[in-house]
């Protein structure tokens, strides 16, 4: 899942930014609002973690401008405006969940995923695609009640197509959501995770459209 | 205990004694000498109807006379022997001399008058306490009134004063219910001109007082807010320290902790910097500062943080010589712009810190080859918590906002201005040199 972290501050920035690595997200980290937006205009987004009080632009017109262009990627607001006033203003304005300062690493993972699994239209926490059981919060995955050992990336890549069955993610795609900017992306990559994957959950369970990408088909 | 209520009955009632102790004194002076007069004249008229009578029945003898009767008679005969005394009792002499006369006897002051008339030496006389008797009556007739009124005049200045004050009495009343919250103006309409400048007064101290506060709270909630980033990123280094599981991923987390740390403790020691200044410790003019030493000071002070950056700080000028003003405040804001140069210069920049005369005015300066302020930002880094965008984290915001307390404090003027290699930053505070203080 790759998200879009916008936070001014350089410490909090930094390690918000490697605690939501560790739990697995690939995530964007930007500075300030004009370079939210640009970056909301050319990435594609699963969530966006947003600070308030930014230089330039200030979060909340970056989530007005967001929701007028009719962008409904789930947006967590992160503030130190704890007043009443000012989360109603947030939440009623477009934001999906409000986090206030100082916050816990592990209490935002878990509202991050959170929301993830609520736009994906679930409201169980586990992914569960037939034999597979995918844990999101703790990365553990099973077959039939095996469990499997998978690497963070792999998981990562099974997350993205397990997010919505039956739909074709490009190769491009693919590695946006496992790879943050800067992260470095080893050429074949994917192809590499997936053999991998289909080594571990059998041949049929990742299809390959040529010339398109990947999927996972919907069971029906 | 001094009452405004007491002080006036008093002092209006003394008054008003004094006044009527006068006016009977007055006025007995004035009855005293029209009874003299008066009585003067009956004494003269009196000897002159005895001058007709005879006096030979008396002669040799004297009868007692009516009852009530206060005038006294002698006549003597040609050769001085005293053929009538119609009181001879009262001790008057034995003796007369023509005309008007005032005898002092063993029964007072008399008044006597006495003729003399075909060989006969007549005499009239009259004891002078009547006539003191009828003046001091007079008087009293005066002052009677005075004495009467004066009870009720008591009472009614006590009521007058008392209504008087009444607005004195609900200004304090109002004054009492406030909290220190509420701190409105107080009511100024329908007050008498006495104690309309109390009241005026008090509201502006109320005004300055409220201002103060609300600057105050402003001043407590964005630091309870700016307190909260710090707090965030040391919670969230704590909890990636704990998460590190080899020792230099652990080693790496708890040297970025320790950078939270020293930013957070920072952040309170400016934010103490300038609650000690804030809102409007009163300013002393203190002694007097030698800028150069100060500069010299603070460079050597400074001098190993800059060498930890590989920088290169030193002493330009020092010629300012002295100026009046705080040495501590002075001190700490070349520190903050001294530091805030070393903070936004890059590692192995260059930081010059200058003190020198420009006219009549002294100036310090401080100039790096850092990033610099662009001209649009260059009134806003003085806010509070402010903090340029991408700057480095270690900033409180603070500094410059400290510096430009200080400098106004010393009536000092704040120039920023681009480096002169047209690159970094110029720091200067000018100071006036006519401060009147």
């Amino acid at each position: 899942m790759r998200l879009l972290l916008v936070e001014d501050d350089l410490m909090v920035g930094e390690s918000v930014q490697k605690g939501l690595r560790q739990d697995g997200f690939a995530v964007d980290w930007v500075q300030d609002g004009e370079a939210a937006e640009l970056a909301l205009e050319n990435g594609v987004y699963d969530l966006v973690v947003l600070d308030l009080g930014l230089p330039r632009k200030d979060g909340i017109d970056v989530l007005s401008g967001l929701r007028a262009k009719e962008n409904s990627v789930p947006v967590l607001i992160l503030t130190a405006r704890d007043a009443v006033p000012d989360r109603v203003r947030g939440l009623d304005r477009g934001a999906d969940d409000y986090l206030i300062k100082p916050f816990d690493l592990d209490e935002l993972a878990a509202r991050v995923r959170a929301l993830l699994r609520r736009r994906a239209g679930r409201a169980e926490p586990l992914m569960r695609h037939g034999d597979l059981v995918l844990n999101p919060a703790t990365h553990e995955a099973s077959l039939a009640g095996t469990p499997l050992a998978l690497s963070a990336r792999e998981f990562a890549l099974l997350e993205a197509l397990l997010d919505r069955p039956g739909a074709v993610l490009s190769r491009a795609q693919l590695e946006e959501r496992i790879y943050g900017w800067g992260e470095e992306i080893e050429s074949n990559t994917v192809e590499v995770y997936v053999h991998s994957l289909r080594k571990k959950l059998g041949t049929g369970f990742i299809r390959n459209v040529r010339g398109v990408g990947y999927m996972i088909p919907r069971r029906g | 205990m001094t009452s405004i209520r007491r002080q006036l009955l008093l002092g209006l009632l003394a008054v008003v004694l004094i006044a009527g102790l006068v006016a009977a004194w007055g006025v007995y002076r004035r009855a005293h000498e029209e009874v003299s007069e008066l009585f003067d004249y009956q004494l003269r008229q009196m000897a002159l109807s005895l001058r007709d009578q005879s006096f030979e029945p008396f002669a040799g003898g004297s009868r007692g006379i009516e009852e009530g009767f206060d005038f006294a008679i002698q006549v003597w005969s040609e050769d001085g022997v005293r053929m009538y005394f119609s009181r001879p009792h009262t001790g008057l002499p034995n003796r007369a001399r023509l005309g008007y006369a005032t005898v002092e006897t063993s029964e007072g002051d008399w008044r006597v008058f006495s003729i003399q008339q075909r060989g006969l030496t007549l005499q009239v006389a009259q004891p002078m306490a009547i006539r003191q008797r009828l003046a001091a009556a007079a008087a009293l007739r005066t002052l009677a009134p005075f004495l009467f009124l004066l009870p009720a005049l008591g009472l009614l200045v006590w009521f007058i004063v008392g209504r008087g004050l009444k607005p004195l009495v609900s200004v304090a009343g109002a004054v009492k219910a406030r909290t220190p919250t509420a701190l409105h103006p107080l009511p100024e309409q329908n007050l008498p001109d006495e104690i309309r400048p109390l009241v005026t007064a008090l509201n502006d101290l109320l005004a300055r007082l409220g201002r103060a506060i609300s600057a105050q709270r402003d001043f407590v909630a964005d630091a309870a807010h700016e307190l909260r980033t710090p707090l965030t990123a040391l919670r969230l280094q704590v909890q990636l320290a704990e998460r590190a599981r080899e020792p230099d991923e652990r080693a790496a987390a708890f040297a970025t902790l320790k950078q939270g740390l020293d930013r957070a403790t920072h952040l309170v020691e400016q934010l103490l910097t300038l609650a000690r200044q804030e809102p409007e410790a009163v300013y002393r003019p203190g002694g007097f500062v030698d800028l150069g030493e100060l500069v010299r000071e603070v460079v050597t002070v400074l001098e190993p943080i800059a060498g930890a950056k590989s920088m290169d700080l030193g002493v330009t000028r020092d010629e300012a010589g002295r100026i009046r003003g705080a040495r501590d405040a002075l001190r700490t804001l070349l520190v903050n712009l001294v530091d805030n140069a070393i903070r936004y210069a890059p590692r192995g920049g260059r930081v010059d810190v200058a003190a020198y005369r420009e006219g009549d005015s002294a100036v310090l300066e401080v100039i790096d080859n850092g990033p610099g302020i662009p001209p649009e930002e260059r009134e806003r880094v003085f806010d509070r918590f402010y903090r340029r965008v991408g700057s480095d984290a270690g900033g409180s915001g603070l500094g410059l906002s400290i510096v430009k307390n200080i400098a106004e404090r010393h009536r000092a003027r704040l120039v920023l201005d681009t480096g002169p290699a047209g690159k970094g930053l110029a720091v200067r505070v000018v100071f006036s040199p006519n401060r009147a203080d």
